[in-house]
């Protein structure tokens, strides 16, 4: 049986870990191929609309990539992008899409190698917990 | 008869004589000079089409009817609208959406088929069944809880206070983990294909619980299903009530018994509630029942003010002013509480008492806007909780806690 | 049946009753009109001027009130009601109520004297639209026919309270008599002319126009009387917040006409006439006032009529805006605010005065005369007609016709007409031997 790949839709600010995912791959580090990556300059330009529509249209999860606090290169962006993902979270729950499959992770310029294995452990996640259930997938 | 013929008879647009009348009293026309429900009509009539769809003042409408309350002929103008809005989409005249289309989105999300959390509020002391008479629709009150958590928490409390209040009069009530948006803002905003899809859902589910009655307190869920469901479905099999009627007749029958009050409320007539459904005497008999003291706008009933926004299009400063207009007139008439049954209006009047640099005229007025269902759960004998008057939240940016923001990282 | 042969029952003293009776009584034919108000004369006695001649209304109409009054062939019965009516086309007995007037109409000369003197003030007078007010005893109007005093009876203190009596010691002629009693009269006619009219409908349930909220907005009817020299402020053009002259008057038409929502949805067919007459005669009282008439379609249809509002443009200059307008606020000079749509815009313009051309509809007392006279209404309570098209002058009761606005809307000239074509038929039933079913 092939195991369906999940679709990860991934938005990485351009300061921090955009530059993080760079290292990565400059690295030649090994990580899945599963995200799509929407490179923003700050996760304080992420809306709630933007996470719900990737799911909508298909994403199996959606993972935020941003400065760690404190590190955000527009000071409090990143604070205003955890606050819209746990609200975002806290609805996801009711609509009965897990909320493991939003994920908010702070990854600085230098940290390829955990941007490699966000990527794995998000993969795997995901897989465990089957496609979407916005595709017909069970929750 | 082409589509566009079909949409303005069935709106009785052709009976239309171009008196103007609507445009004299329709709120937006006064505040946006290019907006006049006249004028779209008069256009529609002489067949111009695609000037009409692609008038991006189709979207400035905020479907308050006060139009269709005064015509002398009758003419369904926000119905024409509605209509007008799906051949709008069609051509690529959309509006902008609030929250970037959060909304809809989440509105859309709950018909995917996905089985749904909607029930999270439900706890263990609140008596509920899965078949019988009555169904409760709590509808999208606590997902918009979630959504405007800085303006309008309480209204994550909406459903849990209609259930407290029904099961005070012994009663239990249905809910349903299946039910989905009931589609309002989708069939406002053009979206017929999505809201057929989400009325049919409901409609079966409620059936097959074996309801005789539907309880809303929502009044825009409440206007839909008595109206657009009926327009496209017919008779629906079931009754639908909204909640100050139906806990009228429980109050004569002496079943709910409530608190002494010192409250000063004021009753904002939402628009969905009022001109659409006609329904003004059943909140006002409810306070008096209630023994809470009313105090009333100079603007109520039919003349009621609109909130502004419809369907979370279109917000703009039109929409604050007639806001603006509406929370005067509450601090006119030193109300400390507006009281409304639209989780809409209470987000949008909200919105304007929790903005940074408030108007002038605003500033140092002690007013809340509340919801109704939870103030009357609030006023049952015997109950502790505050839900309304004096909630948390108002007025204030949310701050989500580091602990929450800690369980956001991984998963739990 | 030699008296059923040559009378005729007229009820409604108004100018389309009055033409009946006229024409009637002077072919030999001997009429009782009766009417229910103190005096004859109707609606018209109460307008200022009439269009499209602009010929003042009571002048016109004084000399046919005279000659009725005066004419050896008519009966004039004032108080007076149908309260029932037997028989058939040809011969019917008809029983009217007469009511008591407290005042001898054969002594009392019209002097005057009796109302100076009455201490009971402030009652509301109906006839001048509420502009001013009456006493106990009064006088219907200035030209009233017959021109005799009246007692209303539930505000008279005699009448009440056995107290005063002061009318009765100053009357020179023995004319006031407190024990007078209601009478019943009863009379075998011929034929029946139904000429009741219309009352002026009351704005204040429509909201969007002030009437009642905003001082200075007005009925037309209450304007007419305004600007009639003999009305309450002698003819000069006065508000009613401050009694100061207006520099610009609004007139709104179709109000509450041409309504689903106010259960009138004809259309009056007078008002478009009207407004452009009292536009006009405003602009004869008060130099270089502005006015300005907001309509939905200007119905002048008759002869003589486009022609007539052409000239108010041009020669009165008379701005004509094609827009319904609303009411919905005022200054605080009291200024009423008149929002209205020009292509497409909403606009809003400050008058000093707004005047409502506020419909015209029947008499509600038409219910209950119609189940006595045997005839029917239509879903507006104007009486139906037999047929629409041959038959507009006869009612659903044969021998039973028609004339005037209690039939559906007309204009003078139509009631008039009307007038003399009900006489006519009701003298073809005079002059026919045989007895119709």
């Amino acid at each position: 049986m092939t195991e369906v790949e999940p679709k990860i839709v991934a938005f990485c600010c351009n300061w921090c870990s955009y530059a993080g995912a760079d290292l990565a791959g400059v690295s030649r580090l090994q990580y899945p191929p599963n995200a799509r990556i929407i490179r923003v300059m700050c996760t304080g330009r992420l809306e709630p609309e933007f996470l719900l529509r990737a799911l909508e249209l298909g994403a199996d999860g959606v993972l935020i990539a941003g400065c760690h606090i404190g590190c955000c290169h527009y000071i409090s962006g990143n604070e205003r992008a955890q606050e819209k993902v746990a609200m975002t979270s806290e609805l996801l729950d009711v609509l009965g899409i897990d909320k493991k499959r939003l994920r908010l992770e702070w990854i600085s310029a230098s940290e390829g190698r955990r941007f490699a294995e966000t990527m794995q452990e998000f993969v795997k996640d995901l897989k465990a917990l089957g496609p979407s259930p916005l595709k017909g997938g069970a929750e | 008869m082409t589509k566009i013929e079909k949409i303005i008879e069935d709106a009785g647009a052709f009976d239309c004589v171009e008196c103007g009348k609507c445009t004299s009293l329709c709120p937006v026309a006064k505040l946006n000079p290019n907006f006049a429900p006249r004028l779209i009509v008069v256009k529609a009539q002489a067949g111009m089409e695609s000037e009409v769809k692609s008038d991006k003042d189709i979207w400035s409408c905020v479907t308050c009817e006060i139009c269709n309350d005064m015509c002398p002929y009758k003419v369904n103008f926000s119905g024409f609208i509605q209509r007008m809005r799906a051949e709008a989409i069609e051509m690529g005249n959309s509006p902008l959406c609030s929250e970037a289309g959060a909304i809809h989105t989440m509105q859309r999300l709950t018909g995917k088929g996905q089985k749904q959390n909607r029930l999270v509020w439900l706890t263990n002391d609140l008596r509920v069944k899965e078949k019988g008479d009555v169904y409760f629709f709590t509808g999208c009150s606590y997902q918009l809880g979630i959504l405007f958590k800085d303006r309008a928490a309480e209204l994550k409390k909406v459903p849990a206070s209609v259930v407290k209040i029904l099961n005070a009069a012994g009663i239990e009530p249905v809910v349903s983990n299946d039910e989905v948006c009931c589609g309002h803002d989708l069939i406002w905003s053009g979206n017929e294909a999505v809201f057929k899809d989400l009325m049919k859902k409901n409609v079966e589910m409620i059936r097959a619980t074996g309801a005789k009655t539907v309880v809303f307190s929502c009044a825009e869920g409440f206007r839909t299903f008595s109206l657009d469901y009926q327009d496209f479905l017919g008779d629906l099999g079931f009754e639908v009530k909204h909640i100050s009627e139906y806990l009228l007749d429980l109050i004569e029958q002496g079943k709910l018994d409530f608190k002494e009050s010192n409250v000063k409320v004021t009753y904002h007539d939402s628009c969905r509630l009022g001109r659409h459904m006609g329904i003004y005497d059943e909140p006002r008999e409810l306070l008096k029942a209630m023994n809470v003291e009313l105090v009333e706008m100079p603007s109520i009933r039919e003349k009621a003010l609109c909130c502004g926004v419809n369907a979370f299009a279109n917000c703009s400063e039109v929409s604050r002013k007639m806001q603006l207009d509406r929370l005067l007139e509450a601090k006119g008439v030193n109300a400390g509480v507006m009281l409304t049954f639209c989780p809409k209006c209470l987000i949008h009047y909200n919105c304007l008492l929790s903005m940074e640099k408030k108007p002038v005229e605003l500033e140092n007025v002690e007013l809340v806007v509340g919801d109704f269902s939870n103030f009357i759960a609030e006023q049952l004998k015997g109950a502790t909780e505050k839900t309304s008057v004096g909630h948390e939240n108002v007025g204030q940016v949310g701050n989500v806690s580091n602990s929450e923001a800690e369980n956001m990282k991984g998963g739990e | 049946m030699a008296e059923t042969m040559s009378s005729v029952l007229v009820i409604g003293g108004g100018i389309a009753g009055i033409q009946a009776s006229l024409d009637l009584a002077d072919k030999g034919v001997i009429v009782h009109l009766v009417e229910k108000e103190p005096s004859i004369g109707g609606r018209m006695a109460q307008l200022d001027k009439t269009f499209p001649t602009n010929d003042c209304s009571i002048c016109i109409l004084a000399p046919k009130m005279a000659d009725c009054f005066g004419h050896p062939n008519i009966n004039v019965w004032t108080m007076s009601e149908v309260t029932e009516l037997e028989g058939s086309r040809g011969n019917f007995k008809a029983k009217v109520l007469k009511k008591a007037r407290f005042v001898d109409e054969n002594k009392c000369t019209g002097c005057g004297d009796c109302l100076e003197k009455c201490p009971t003030k402030g009652l509301t007078n109906t006839w001048e639209q509420k502009l001013t007010t009456r006493r106990a005893i009064y006088m219907p109007f200035m030209q009233a026919v017959p021109r005799v005093a009246v007692i209303d009876p539930e505000n008279c203190k005699f009448l009440t309270e056995g107290k005063c009596g002061v009318c009765k010691k100053i009357c020179k002629r023995d004319a006031v008599d407190y024990e007078m009693k209601d009478a019943m009269l009863e009379f075998n006619v011929g034929a029946v002319v139904v000429a009741t009219g219309y009352d002026v409908w009351d704005p204040t349930s429509s909201t969007e126009y002030g009437y009642g909220k905003y001082p200075n907005v007005f009925t037309a009817m209450e304007y007419e009387r305004i600007i009639n020299a003999a009305g309450p402020t002698h003819g000069h053009i006065q508000r009613r917040s401050d009694g100061g002259e207006p520099a610009s008057i609004a007139y709104i038409q179709c109000v509450g006409s041409r309504s689903l929502k106010t259960g009138h949805p004809y259309c009056c067919s007078v008002c478009c006439m009207h407004s452009t007459k009292e536009s006009m005669l405003a602009r004869e009282h008060i130099e270089g006032i502005k006015t300005t008439i907001f309509y939905k379609d200007m119905r002048a249809c008759a002869k003589g009529f486009n022609e007539y509002v052409e000239r108010a443009k041009k020669d009165y200059g008379v701005e004509y805006v094609n827009s319904d307008a609303t009411v919905q606020g005022q200054t605080e000079a009291g200024n009423p605010i008149v929002s209205f749509d020009v292509g497409g815009k909403f606009q809003q313009r400050e008058f000093d005065m707004v005047v409502l051309a506020t419909t015209l509809v029947p008499s509600e007392k038409n219910v209950a005369l119609a189940k006595t006279l045997g005839t029917e209404l239509d879903e507006f309570h104007f009486f139906k007609v037999r047929d629409h098209t041959f038959e507009p002058i006869s009612s659903t009761r044969p021998g039973v016709y028609l004339a005037g606005y209690c039939a559906g809307p007309a204009d003078i000239p139509e009631s008039v007409a009307m007038g003399s074509a009900a006489a006519a038929k009701a003298m073809e039933d005079l002059i026919q031997r045989k007895v119709f079913a």
